[in-house]
């Protein structure tokens, strides 16, 4: 690939484009450790960490514990449960595997707004109006991509490796623990990553879940935050939502490499 | 060679059917859910009191209600609108000129682009409402910057062009999948046949639109599929920052499902808006698809 240098009309257009996209995340900053923070874009006036007490502390600290053990629950339900079934259905000659695995692109279609009313019909009735439930409600829900997705990544990992250490004498599930795993492990964070941040994420369902303020995520915890009328304290909120952005961001880019291959793999195969 | 079944697979098949229950458990659970929103469309059931538990087939009066009463043509309308400019128009024609005007080039530029472009792809997207209806809002940024310095009165962007504000706050939001999908879709195009074609003497604009769409389309395709789906049945970041007002104005399906199930109670007819948002995600697929499909 060749290195020549843009051209100044391509540069300043592209230096408009960063500036659209930085510009909310200055205000952002700016507002977070200001502590007498009024929304508009300053200069703060003394810098202190005040909000990012606040945003830890109470029922704010209580929250960012329930948005880590749903998206870490849901991520690792989803994993374990789609990495079991994807290997023998990469592996295995099942009848009407290719019948099973159009249906799972058409689930992985569906829409999760399409099925929260039994969702939340069921849920009601099982008495998993809560954590738990958001949790097993989004395994169900990622569960067709994430299956797919790992079925791909087991279809590249080569038959010859597990041969050879089938011939060495080793068992199944050394065969599983030591070499099919170690392979497969730029898929494993891949897809173990998608489901961490869309359980982090959501918002719609942690929204009819969840009944009490201590029961919030942290999605539904800065709605509920920012939606109430009267003043708004911008400070405690620029900070809540630095706080809660901040994990998917570093995770992210802890295992970008990882990603970039294994998102290009999504896009193409989908 | 693939199709034999290995020796250490074979002696262990209860184990690998065993493994595979719990995805057939909750597999199983999904199509019974879809298949309930189905049976939950034909009945009067509500949220609460007498009808949530005495309630009784309507047969097909909620999707009679679709088209006679006020609010779903309207939703979808806000929706088509909402998809089109933010998503096809938005997301996707920037993300590939983003991908193409960066093609080839190294260094600082790209990086911060591509970081910034990134971060908002990233941020949760209660995050993304917060920053976008607090900067539009009376008192916020864009007032600050662009409004009051001249003299102007401020205005209140987020009440008065809240269908534009969403629009932009879901391009800012979204772009960065189609940019990395089109970057991913441009890598695949051989630089040969580009300089080919430079030689022949065909014009920046011809080389586009002749010979990189053409090669790149099933990419183009698998990245509106993606993205239709995503946008036609976003909810979260548009009912944090405008709640679908004000007034109707951006309640897209999404939140007129949610209103109609969860805050007024109606969950058959609810059921019915979501077999509907099914059939035309279905439709749009399909449609996709082709294009997929259809021989080079």
């Amino acid at each position: 690939m060749d290195t020549k240098p843009p051209s100044r009309a391509l540069t300043i257009a592209l230096c408009f484009v960063v500036l659209f996209w930085v510009s909310p995340f200055v205000w952002l900053f700016a507002n977070a450790v200001d502590p007498a923070a009024n929304g508009s874009l300053r200069v703060p006036t003394a810098i202190g960490f005040d909000n990012f007490i606040d945003a830890f502390s109470g029922n704010a600290g209580r929250q960012f514990l329930n948005s880590i053990y749903i998206a870490a629950g849901t991520a690792t339900l989803t994993v374990a449960v789609a990495a079991a079934a994807a290997y023998p259905l990469s592996r295995m000659i099942i009848p009407g595997k290719n019948a099973l695995l159009w249906l799972l692109v058409l689930l992985r279609m569906l829409p999760s707004t399409g099925v929260i009313v039994p969702l939340y019909f069921s849920a009601q009735a099982t008495g998993l109006l809560n954590i738990f439930g958001i949790i097993i409600a989004l395994t169900i829900l990622n569960l067709p991509f994430t299956l797919l997705l790992l079925k791909n990544f087991f279809d590249t990992v080569p038959l010859e490796l597990e041969e050879a250490a089938y011939v060495d004498g080793a068992s199944l599930w050394q065969i599983i623990r030591q070499v099919v795993m170690p392979l497969s492990r730029a898929g494993l964070a891949v897809v173990w990553f998608f489901a961490f941040t869309g359980a982090w994420n959501e918002f719609m369902l942690p929204l009819i879940f969840s009944r009490t303020e201590a029961g919030f995520p942290m999605s539904v915890g800065l709605y509920a935050a920012f939606g109430q009328n009267g003043a708004i304290d911008y400070g405690f909120l620029a900070a809540f939502s630095i706080v809660y952005a901040a994990p998917v961001v570093v995770v992210y880019f802890l295992l970008r490499r990882n990603l970039n291959t294994g998102f290009a793999g999504v896009g193409v195969k989908g | 060679m693939r199709r034999q079944i290995r020796p250490w697979l074979a002696s262990n098949g209860w184990l690998l059917a065993a493994g595979m229950l719990p995805a057939i458990v909750l597999i199983g659970a999904l199509l019974y859910f879809t298949g309930w929103v189905f049976a939950f469309s034909f009945t009067d059931l509500e949220l609460v009191g007498r009808k949530s538990i005495d309630w009784s087939w309507v047969g097909l009066d909620n999707y009679e209600r679709l088209f006679t009463r006020k609010g779903f043509l309207d939703s979808l309308w806000t929706t088509l609108i909402f998809t089109l400019f933010s998503a096809i128009i938005g997301q996707s024609v920037l993300g590939f000129l983003l991908a193409t005007a960066l093609r080839g080039t190294r260094g600082v530029l790209r990086n911060v682009v591509e970081v910034s472009v990134m971060l908002g792809w990233l941020l949760p997207d209660i995050v993304a409402a917060f920053l976008w209806s607090a900067t539009t809002s009376k008192t916020g940024l864009v007032n600050n910057l662009f409004v009051t310095p001249f003299g102007a009165a401020p205005v209140n962007f987020i009440n008065d062009l809240a269908l534009q504000i969403v629009i932009i706050a879901n391009i800012w939001k979204g772009t960065a999948w189609s940019y990395l999908l089109f970057v991913a879709a441009l890598d695949s195009v051989p630089k040969e046949v580009i300089e080919a074609a430079k030689v022949d003497g065909a014009s920046p604009w011809q080389r586009a639109w002749l010979i990189v769409l053409p090669m790149i389309r099933t990419h183009i395709a698998t990245n509106l599929l993606f993205i239709t789906i995503a946008t036609v049945t976003y909810f979260a970041l548009i009912y944090a920052m405008t709640g679908g007002g004000p007034g109707r104005q951006t309640q897209v399906l999404a939140i007129f499902m949610y209103e109609q199930s969860f805050k007024i109670g109606k969950l058959g007819y609810g059921s019915a808006i979501s077999v509907a948002m099914l059939v035309i995600v279905g439709v749009m697929s399909l449609a996709y698809i082709r294009m997929l499909r259809e021989p080079k």
